[in-house]
C-alpha cells in the first residue's frame, strides 16, 4: 500500500506542476495586460511606469522562477486589477461555487437514483420508455438554454424568482436547476444501467428465491449493490460536469463564484489571478481523484498491486 | 464534456431492453437527422436570404403570424434585420461542420496515440495514459474557456480545442482492443510468420476497431455540439457576424424578453440536434454490442 | 406550492417604501474606488457621492456655473498663483477634520505623483499644475507653470478630490510616508468628506454607500444605497422587474420599451457627454494614404446607425464638440460628414485593391458596440470597402496591426481639451500608441487652442486643429450615445446635465423616493 500511496503522491504534485507551469506560459504567451485593463489612454511614460511597476519588465524566466519560488512559499501574489491578495480573491469565491455545486449534486442524486431505479424495475413498460426519453431530452438542453429560458419564465413573466446573486434559498432554485439538468440525465441513465446489470445477477435471483418481498430485493440488494458504482462516478465525472456549467449559470445569476471569476481574470490579464485559481481547481479536482483512487484500492486489493 | 462510463457488457443488457417502443423514437430520431443534415447541406438552397444581409429598418421583426412581420422572414428578423431562418440553417451548417471537423481530430490523435499506447509497452504507453488521465480529470470545458480567452477565437483555434475536447475515449478504447487482440493465439503465429507490426495493425486490429470508434464517433458528436454552443454562447467560440447555433443564443440573449424568436429558434435546434444524435449514437451502441470505455 | 414559493420569494426581497434605502443594479462595478487614479465610465459612476472637490459646480445646469465646494472662495494672486480659502469644520468619513494639510497631499499626490497610475493621469491633464503649497491651517496656493485659462475646470474634475492625509498614509508601512501600496490600500478602503460614507466594498461586485452624519451640506437624502454588478442585460431589467433592483443601469435602446411599457416602471436617459468614436490607424502600412481613411469615414452613414440602433435619440455631430462646452461649442463648424460618392473615389484614387481591413471591438463594453460594428461593416461593403469585425476584449489601440476600432472619448471635463484634447494632444495617449501622428504645426496650434486666455482665439485654434483631423483622419465621432437608466416608479432620480457621463449623483436635491 505504501508505494501505491508513494505512486500517487508523486503523481499529483507532476500534474500540479505541469498545470502551473503551462498556466504560466499561456498566460504569459497571451499579450500584455497593462494594454488591456488600464487600456485606454496610457501615455508613453505612463506605460512603462506601470510595466515596471507590475514587474513586468523582467525576463521571462526572471518571473517564472520568481512565481514558482512564491508558489512554494504560499505567496501567489495581487491581483493587478484591484491589488488584492490573490488568495483572499479565490478564497471569498470558492464558497459560493461550493455551494451551488453540492446543491446541485444533492438535487442529482435525489432525483436520478428514483428515477434510475424507476427506470430499470419499470423498462418493459411505458414508464421505463418514458424515463429515459425524458432522461435523453435533458441531456440534450445546455445548460446556458435552460437557464434562459427558467428566468424568462420565473423572473420575467411570473415574478416568482430573484434572479441577482446568492442571498437567501429562493436564489438557489434556478441555478441549481441550470447546472443539476444535464446531471440528472446523465446519472439517470447511468443508474438505470447499472441497476439492470445488478438485477441481472445471480444472488438477486437467490435472494427472490428466498421469498423476500420485490421491493426490498430491488432497494436493498439491487440498489445497495449498484450504488458502489454510481457514487464512484459523481466523485470524477459529475464534477466535470458541473464545473463546465458553473461558468454560464454562474455568469447568467450573477452568482460571485468561481468560474465567472476564472473567465474575467483570463479576459482582463489578471495573470496572479488566474493563475491561483487555476491551482485552486486543480488542487481540489487532484484531491478528489486521489482519494478515489485511494478508496477504489481500499476496496479492491488487486488494483493496489496492479500500474497505479 | 464528459460521457460517463457504461458499467454493463452489452450481451446482457441487449436482452434487457425491449425492443417496443424504443423502435419508434429510433426511427423519429433518424428520420430527424436525415433532416437536420439535409438541411445543413442545402442551407444555402433552402433560403432566399444571405445570412450576413442586414436590413436596418426590418429589425426585430417577428415569425409569420404575429403584428409586424415581414414578408419573407419566416421567423423573424434579428437585431440587425438578418433573416432568422436563414441564420439558424446555416449556423446549423457550421456547429455541424465543427462537431464533425473536432470528431475527426479527436479521433486521429486519439487513435494514434492508442494505437502506440497498444503496442508499445513501456514509457511510451505510461506518458500516454498519464495523459489520458489527466484529460479525464480535468473539467475540459474549463481549459477550453481559458484557452480561447487567452488566445483569442478564430475558427482555427476553435477545431483544435474541440478536437482535443475527447480524444482520451478513442485513445482508451484503440489501446484496449489493441491489447486484447494481440494476446490472441493468431497473431502469435502471426508475427511468428514475419508480419511486422503496422502490418499487423492494419490486417488484425483496424477491423476489430471499426465499429466501437463509429460508436464513440457518433457520441462525441453531440458532445463537441454542446462544448461549441456552449463556448459560442460566452462570446468565446465562432465570431460575429458569422452564425452558429450557440453565437446566436449567446449575442440574442438581451432579447429573449422582446424578441424571443433570436434565441429559441437556434435553441430548439440546438436541442433537437443533440437529442438526435444521442438516440442515435445509443443505438449503435447496442447494435454493435460493444463495450465502451473499459479500462 | 408555488403560491407559497411566490410569497416567501417577495418577502424576502428589498421593498422600496423600506426606510430610504435602494439597490442599484450596474452593469459593471469598479474594481477599485480612487478618485484621482480612475477616469474610467465605470469608476466615474461612484465618485461624486463620497468626494468632494474644492470648487463643485451647479450639476443642473449644462454650462458650468462654479459653486463652493470644500474652498469657499478662490482667486488669483498671481497670473500663475490661486489661493483657496478652505471650509472649516469638514470632516472624513473617518472623523478626521480636514486641514490644509489634507488638501495639499491629495492635489500633490497628482501633481507632483510618482505612484505609477497617477503619473499617468498627471501627464495627461495635470501637466500644467506644478504644486500645492500650504498657508495656514485654512489657506493654500496652488501653483501652474503657464497661465491657466480653465482654473476652476481643472480644479472641479474627479481627479483633484480631496481625501486625507493621514489616514491614507498609516494603511501600510510608515505612517509618517506616502508608499505606492499607500494608494493601493486606499482604493480598497476609499475614505472621503462627502455625503456617504462607503461602508462596504467588493471590488467587482458590490459596494455599499451609507448616509454620512457628519456631512458638511445637505444631508443625503438616502439611508444606504447599495450598488450590486448584473452584467448580464437580460437579468439586470429582470431584477427591476422582479423589485431586486429599484434603478438600473446601462439600459440599451432596444430595451427601453419593456420598461416603459411596465405601468410600474419607467426609463430616464440622456444623449451622454461622451461620444463613441472610430479610430484609425495612421500608422498602418496599408492606411497610411490619407484618402483611404477618409473614405472609411465617409461610408458611415452616421443618421442611419441613429435611427436604427438608437430609435434617433443620440446625437450625430458635425464635428468633436458638445454642447457642454459653453463657449467653446461650436456646432457649425462641418467636418465629418456622409458621402459614399466621394467615398468610392477616393478609394479609387488612393489605389484601393480590396485588401481587408478589420474593425476591432469589444463584445458588450459599449452599449450597441458590435451591432454598430457589423453595420459600419455593411456600409463600407456599399462603397466596395472588404471589412471585418474582429471581435476581442482586449484593448488593441497600441498594437501596431491595429488597422481601425471603437473607443470612446468621455468628457472627462466641461472643455474640449477635456474630450478631444485629452486624447489627442500632441504626445497624448493616441500619440504614444503610435497611430497618431502631430508635428510641430499641429502643435502650435494645440499650443494656442490650450493656453490662449482669448475664447475667440482658442475656438479658432481648435477648429485648425479639426481641419488637420479631417485632412488626415485618426478618429471618426460617431455619436453621443443615448445612455439610460430604467428604474421603480417611486424614485425620482434622473442623469444630470452638468456631470460627466455616468455619474450616479444620490446628493441632496439629485434623488428623492416617493412614499408608496
Amino acid at each position: 500500500m505504501i508505494p501505491y500511496l508513494l505512486r500517487l503522491a508523486v503523481k499529483a504534485v507532476v500534474t500540479l506542476f505541469a498545470i502551473v507551469t503551462v498556466t504560466f506560459v499561456a498566460t504569459r504567451l497571451s499579450g500584455n495586460p497593462i494594454d488591456t485593463f488600464l487600456g485606454e489612454g496610457l501615455t508613453t511614460e505612463g506605460r512603462e511606469a506601470l510595466i515596471a511597476y507590475f514587474d513586468l519588465d523582467r525576463s521571462l524566466w526572471h518571473q517564472y522562477l520568481a512565481y514558482l519560488r512564491g508558489v512554494v512559499s504560499g505567496e501567489f501574489g495581487l491581483s493587478f486589477v484591484d491589488r488584492r491578495p490573490v488568495t483572499t480573491v479565490v478564497a471569498e469565491r470558492l464558497w459560493p461555487s461550493g455551494q451551488l455545486l453540492l446543491a446541485s449534486v444533492a438535487l442529482t442524486i435525489a432525483v436520478s437514483l428514483p428515477l434510475g431505479v424507476l427506470a430499470a424495475v419499470h423498462r418493459r413498460s411505458w414508464i421505463g420508455s418514458a424515463i429515459m426519453v425524458v432522461a435523453f431530452t435533458g441531456y440534450a438542453v445546455p445548460s446556458f438554454v435552460l437557464a434562459i429560458v427558467m428566468v424568462l419564465t420565473f423572473s420575467y413573466w411570473l415574478n416568482w424568482l430573484p434572479v441577482v446573486g446568492n442571498g437567501t434559498w429562493q436564489h438557489f432554485i434556478m441555478p441549481t436547476i441550470a447546472m443539476a439538468g444535464v446531471l440528472i440525465a446523465a446519472l439517470t441513465r447511468f443508474t438505470r444501467n447499472a441497476m439492470l446489470d445488478v438485477l441481472g445477477q445471480d444472488f438477486i435471483r437467490t435472494a427472490r428465491a428466498k421469498g423476500l418481498r420485490e421491493t426490498r430485493v430491488v432497494l436493498k440488494h439491487g440498489l445497495g449493490n449498484a450504488s458502489i458504482t454510481v457514487i464512484s462516478v459523481i466523485g470524477l465525472q459529475i464534477a466535470g460536469l458541473a464545473a463546465a456549467g458553473s461558468v454560464v449559470v454562474e455568469s447568467i445569476f450573477s452568482w460571485p463564484g468561481v468560474g465567472q471569476m476564472l473567465v474575467s481574470a483570463a479576459i482582463l490579464r489578471d495573470y496572479p489571478v488566474l493563475q491561483f485559481g487555476v491551482i485552486a481547481v486543480a488542487v481540489a479536482v487532484v484531491a478528489i481523484n486521489t482519494l478515489t483512487d485511494i478508496a477504489y484500492a481500499l476496496a479492491d486489493p488487486r488494483i493496489r498491486l496492479a500500474r497505479a | 464534456m464528459v460521457t460517463l462510463a457504461d458499467p454493463i457488457p452489452r450481451r446482457r443488457r441487449r436482452k434487457a431492453r425491449s425492443a417496443q417502443g424504443a423502435d419508434i423514437i429510433q426511427k423519429v430520431a433518424m428520420a430527424l437527422a436525415l433532416l437536420l443534415v439535409g438541411a445543413a447541406i442545402f442551407a444555402p438552397l433552402l433560403t432566399a436570404y444571405d445570412p450576413l444581409q442586414q436590413s436596418l429598418l426590418a429589425r426585430l421583426r417577428p415569425p409569420v403570424g404575429f403584428d409586424r412581420y415581414s414578408a419573407g422572414h419566416f421567423a423573424g428578423t434579428d437585431e440587425l434585420g438578418r433573416d432568422v431562418l436563414s441564420r439558424s440553417l446555416h449556423g446549423l451548417r457550421l456547429t455541424l461542420a465543427l462537431a464533425f471537423a473536432g470528431a475527426v481530430i479527436g479521433l486521429v490523435i486519439g487513435g494514434l496515440l492508442g494505437l502506440v499506447a497498444g503496442l508499445r509497452r513501456g514509457w511510451a504507453e505510461d506518458g500516454i495514459m498519464a495523459l489520458v488521465d489527466m484529460q479525464i480529470a480535468i473539467p475540459f470545458t474549463l481549459v477550453a474557456l481559458l484557452v480561447l480567452a487567452l488566445m483569442g477565437s478564430s475558427l482555427t483555434v476553435l477545431v483544435f480545442v474541440l478536437g482535443v475536447a475527447g480524444w482520451e475515449q478513442y485513445a482508451r478504447i484503440v489501446r484496449g482492443e489493441v491489447r486484447r487482440i494481440a494476446a490472441q493465439p493468431y497473431l502469435e503465429a502471426a508475427r511468428a510468420a514475419g508480419a511486422g507490426p503496422l502490418y499487423t495493425a492494419w490486417r488484425h486490429v483496424l477491423p476489430n476497431l471499426v465499429s466501437p470508434l463509429v460508436v464513440q464517433f457518433t457520441l462525441a458528436l453531440s458532445n463537441i455540439v454542446i462544448l461549441e454552443s456552449t463556448l459560442s454562447f460566452l462570446g468565446l467560440g465562432v465570431q460575429p457576424p458569422q452564425p452558429s447555433l450557440g453565437s446566436m443564443v449567446g449575442l440574442g440573449r438581451d432579447y429573449m424578453p422582446t424578441a424571443p424568436w433570436i434565441v429559441l429558434t437556434p435553441a430548439a435546434l440546438i436541442v433537437l440536434l443533440t437529442f438526435t444524435v444521442q438516440i442515435l449514437g445509443d443505438w449503435l451502441r447496442d447494435r454493435a454490442d460493444v463495450r465502451l470505455n473499459d479500462r | 406550492m408555488f403560491r407559497l414559493m411566490l410569497t416567501t420569494a417577495l418577502s424576502a426581497l428589498p421593498l422600496i417604501a423600506a426606510a430610504q434605502d435602494i439597490t442599484v443594479g450596474a452593469a459593471n462595478v469598479t474594481p477599485y474606488v480612487d478618485p484621482g487614479r480612475d477616469h474610467s465610465n465605470v469608476g466615474s459612476q461612484f465618485y461624486y457621492n463620497s468626494f468632494d472637490t474644492l470648487i463643485d459646480r451647479d450639476h443642473t445646469k449644462l454650462e458650468p456655473e462654479w459653486t463652493p465646494g470644500l474652498a469657499t472662495s478662490w482667486e488669483l494672486v498671481e497670473p500663475t498663483v490661486m489661493e483657496l480659502k478652505l471650509r472649516e469644520g469638514v470632516t472624513f468619513h473617518n472623523g478626521d477634520e480636514m486641514t490644509a494639510d489634507d488638501v495639499v497631499f491629495s492635489l500633490n499626490r497628482m501633481f507632483q505623483a510618482t505612484f505609477p497610475p497617477y503619473v499617468v493621469r498627471a501627464k495627461d491633464r495635470f501637466a500644467n499644475f506644478t504644486g500645492a503649497e500650504k498657508v495656514d491651517t485654512h489657506t493654500i496656493r496652488i501653483h501652474v507653470e503657464r497661465e491657466e485659462p480653465l482654473w476652476e475646470t481643472l480644479i472641479s474634475m474627479q481627479q483633484a478630490m480631496i481625501i486625507p492625509e493621514a489616514y491614507t498614509k498609516a494603511l501600510t508601512g510608515d505612517p509618517e510616508v506616502a508608499e505606492d501600496s499607500d494608494f493601493e490600500a486606499f482604493s480598497l478602503a476609499p475614505v472621503g468628506t462627502g455625503p456617504y460614507k462607503i461602508a462596504s466594498f467588493q471590488p467587482g461586485e458590490k459596494l455599499v454607500w451609507e448616509r454620512f452624519d457628519g456631512f458638511w451640506g445637505q444631508p443625503a437624502p438616502l439611508e444606504r444605497a447599495t450598488v450590486v454588478q448584473i452584467a448580464e442585460t437580460a437579468s439586470r431589467i429582470t431584477a427591476l422587474k422582479t423589485g431586486e433592483a429599484d434603478i438600473v443601469t446601462n439600459v440599451a435602446p432596444d430595451q427601453l420599451s419593456l420598461i416603459d411599457s411596465d405601468p410600474t416602471l419607467k426609463t430616464e436617459g440622456s444623449a451622454t457627454a461622451l461620444f463613441h468614436v472610430m479610430i484609425m490607424n495612421q500608422n498602418h502600412p496599408k492606411l497610411q494614404d490619407p484618402r483611404i481613411r477618409q473614405a472609411l469615414s465617409l461610408a458611415i452613414d452616421r443618421d442611419a446607425l441613429n435611427e436604427a440602433l438608437w430609435l434617433g435619440k443620440a446625437v450625430v455631430p458635425s464635428t468633436h464638440t458638445m454642447a457642454e462646452m459653453g463657449a467653446l461649442h461650436q456646432p457649425d463648424l462641418e467636418t465629418f460628414d456622409y458621402d459614399p460618392e466621394r467615398a468610392k473615389a477616393l478609394l479609387q484614387e488612393a489605389g484601393y485593391d480590396g485588401f481587408e481591413i478589420t474593425y476591432d471591438t469589444a463584445a458588450t463594453y459599449y452599449t450597441n458596440g458590435l451591432l454598430a460594428a457589423q453595420a459600419i461593416m455593411e456600409m463600407w461593403a456599399a462603397v466596395g470597402v472588404n471589412g471585418r469585425v474582429n471581435v476581442q476584449d482586449q484593448w488593441s489601440g497600441g498594437d501596431a496591426e491595429m488597422m481601425t476600432r471603437n473607443w470612446s472619448n468621455p468628457m472627462y471635463f466641461a472643455d474640449p481639451f477635456g474630450s478631444f484634447g485629452v486624447m489627442w494632444a500632441p504626445a497624448g495617449p493616441s500619440e504614444s500608441e503610435g497611430r497618431f501622428n502631430t508635428d510641430a504645426e499641429y502643435a502650435e496650434k494645440w499650443d494656442r487652442f490650450r493656453f490662449s486666455s482669448d475664447v475667440e482665439a482658442r475656438k479658432a485654434a481648435y477648429a485648425e486643429l479639426m481641419e488637420e483631423i479631417r485632412q488626415d483622419p485618426p478618429v471618426l465621432p460617431l455619436y453621443r450615445p443615448f445612455e439610460s437608466w430604467g428604474m421603480q416608479n417611486a424614485v425620482n432620480w434622473a442623469p444630470l446635465p452638468g456631470h460627466i457621463p455616468y455619474v450616479l449623483d444620490f446628493r441632496a436635491g439629485s434623488i428623492s423616493l416617493a412614499d408608496s
